[in-house]
């Protein structure tokens, strides 16, 4: 820990809210607000990972776009390396993209079936115009060698690779323009297992080769615990729980982490004895009608008076380790215990 | 030990494509015990589902067939017998629940006619006899306020809900056989813990055997007590699932295992590097080879592994292996 306590701060985002309007009443109905990310803060440092975690609907991804701004933000500052990219107007901000690339959860969509491969890995160069024409090509030799193609496949449409080498291809697209942080929304979900591991290795490896900073969306434990430095759990558009990697995983303490840690089926025969299956039972409260107190307390097994009433706030309790729960204190020891 | 519920002998499944006739399922045999579970495990295209779609009898019309073997259910014949028996046996004896539980479900009908239906055609039920029974069938999958969901449709109804009532519908009446095609693949995991949870009270009380599909070893792991590894159409390995956890004979299954990030009962500040099976499932035109068709991915290979297609070979406790190098894997 006293290693990385000396890294800086690469994204840094702070009071992050997304709200879309609903249509709701008649002609002259007011507009009703839902509120998909809802006053979050992270931050990563330069060179680590920072996952979010989340169940569909949690908002994890509307907060990953509205980092990169792909949808607008309605609050909230996104500091990259020091500037805050929310502010950034026209040619700053495009040249400000370049630190900034998205890596897409389904490989088939996100690729422009049109296009060749050389191409579409080229254009990000093109449209920056950073590099001189000639250096552009070495560039993406140089790419494709990087995530393992090979260059021959250079020439090759979307539709001629596999789920597996069109993630590659997205990858190195990514890459081009030499980001400092790339986002990557649930990279592997749509991948076979076998291919899932040649995907997570090789982002590992140019995490390590280029210094890279990653911020990854995903739904599965498994990937997360294995790619990540420090997690922040969300429910409901809120980060319930933010802590490192081993803090989250050896000691869960929000009761929803708990819950979602316990559902997660293991190969491990010690890890199914010793884990109590935690079920929560109901549905995630409407996003249009949230309780006035903690959005979790409908399905948690340990709430009390309290959290039906009063919002619970995201406070420290452990070095590196956050929790929005009335039932958690220093001692940092989960409810459910 | 009495005749199994289903037996299935050296069954190939041939598809008709464009570069000619495939067998997307080459030799299969596999046994199946009453209120046993099972659970078929792969990546997409190692023909899990088509062995699911041939014990059911659904095989894409013209373009699947099953060219040889024999599906026995209780001693039955299902490969030859007629479109007329076969649908008394679908849904009565043997049901299945599909992967998306959206678009499995009629859109148009409540979900209680959706139930209803189901038992007024194999039952012979009266409507309301019927419309009865999907109240309590709904209620026993543990959808809350079944009195009033019943009349609900599917839209109204959350994912996790929706395979709720795929299962009710399945379950309708009472088959001896559920198979279940990645049943929770869409689903969150809080749900997809539910929904086993759920599958395996409902197995308790009813005595159902299970055939689960799967490409989630942690999930085989809690659902079933055997489990059946397919590999481009064919077995690669079968036996205990704690057993072949333990100790993987055949390379495939071992690197399905190790490629996947598991969640260990105490996490520590090392992480491997995760092994990789090199390469993808090969395409159906490779399939039906004389030599092992895992053999361009394997660590191991051999000059005998392209020569010639693996035997199975048997271990304790009726774990198979179809390796040449099983003893030493």
């Amino acid at each position: 820990m006293s290693d990385t306590a000396q890294k800086d701060v690469l994204l840094n985002v702070e009071n992050l809210t997304v709200r879309f309007a609903v249509k709701k009443g008649g002609l002259f109905g007011q507009p009703k607000y839902l509120y998909a990310v809802d006053d979050i803060s992270f931050e990563i440092k330069r060179g680590e990972t920072l996952a979010i975690v989340g169940e569909s609907g949690s908002g994890k991804t509307t907060a990953a776009l509205a980092v990169a701004r792909l949808v607008n933000a309605y609050k909230g500052r996104v500091d990259l390396d020091g500037t805050d990219f929310l502010t950034l107007e026209d040619e700053d901000l495009r040249q400000a993209r370049a630190k900034m690339q998205f890596i897409f959860q389904d490989p088939y969509s996100s690729l422009n079936p049109r296009v060749r491969a050389e191409k579409i890995v080229r254009e990000p160069l093109d449209n920056l115009d950073a590099v001189p024409e000639a250096e552009r090509q070495g560039i993406v030799d140089k790419l494709f060698e990087a995530v393992g193609l090979h260059p021959e496949q250079q020439r090759l449409f979307p539709h001629q690779f596999s789920g597996g080498q069109r993630q590659r291809i997205g990858i190195a697209r990514a890459l081009s323009t030499q980001p400092e942080l790339i986002i990557c929304d649930e990279p592997v979900s749509a991948l076979d297992v076998a291919v899932q591991a040649q995907i997570l290795n090789l982002l590992r490896k140019l995490q390590a080769d280029f210094g890279l900073t990653y911020l990854f969306i995903s739904h599965d434990l498994g990937v997360v615990q294995h790619m990540c430095d420090s997690i922040a759990v969300m429910y409901m558009g809120k980060v319930v729980e933010y802590a490192d990697r081993l803090s989250l995983f050896n000691n869960p303490l929000h009761p929803y982490t708990v819950a979602l840690l316990s559902a997660v089926p293991s190969v491990d025969k010690k890890r199914r004895a010793d884990t109590k299956r935690i079920l929560i039972p109901g549905d995630p409260p409407d996003p249009l009608a949230l309780p006035e107190g903690c959005r979790f307390a409908n399905r948690c097994p340990v709430a009390q008076d309290r959290c039906k009433t009063q919002q619970p706030s995201l406070k420290t309790v452990a070095t590196g380790h956050k929790v929005a729960c009335h039932l958690v204190d220093e001692t940092a020891v989960s409810p459910l215990r | 030990m009495t005749a199994p519920l289903l037996k299935v002998e050296n069954l190939r499944i041939e598809l008709t494509t464009r570069d000619g006739v495939a067998p997307v399922i080459d030799d299969l045999s596999f046994e199946l015990g009453a209120g046993e579970s099972i659970s078929f495990v792969g990546e997409s295209g190692c023909g899990k589902s088509m062995t699911a779609l041939g014990i059911m009898g659904l095989l894409p019309d013209k373009i699947g067939r099953i060219a040889s073997g024999s599906i026995a259910f209780e001693g039955e014949e299902l490969s030859t017998a007629s479109e007329k028996r076969l649908r008394e046996i679908r849904g009565n004896d043997i049901s299945m629940i599909f992967q998306e539980p959206m678009t499995s479900l009629n859109p148009v009908y409540t979900v209680g006619e959706q139930i209803a239906e189901v038992l007024r055609a194999h039952q012979g039920l009266s409507k309301s006899a019927a419309w009865a029974s999907a109240v309590e069938l709904l209620d026993a999958v543990r959808i809350p306020n079944a009195q009033r969901r019943v009349s609900d449709y599917p839209f109204q109804m959350s994912g996790g809900q929706r395979q709720r009532v795929m299962i009710a519908i399945a379950l309708a009446c009472e088959p001896k056989i559920l198979i279940a095609d990645e049943p929770t693949t869409a689903l969150d995991v809080t749900v997809q813990a539910q929904i086993f949870d759920l599958l395996n009270d409902l197995k308790r009380q009813t005595g159902t055997a299970i055939i689960m599909i799967t490409h989630d070893m942690g999930a085989v792991a809690e659902m079933a007590q055997r489990m059946i590894v397919m590999y481009a159409g064919r077995n690669a390995e079968q036996g205990p699932v704690d057993q072949i956890i333990d100790r993987p004979r055949h390379p495939y299954t071992k690197g399905l295992i190790s490629c996947v990030p598991h969640i260990m009962a105490t996490l520590t500040d090392e992480r491997h590097e995760l092994t990789e099976v090199a390469g993808i499932v090969p395409s159906l035109r490779e399939f039906g080879k004389n030599q092992c068709l895992f053999a361009s991915r394997c660590a191991m290979v051999t000059q005998e592994c392209l020569d010639n297609r693996p035997p199975e070979i048997e271990f304790e406790a009726g774990q198979k292996s179809a390796c040449w190098h099983a003893g030493t894997v």
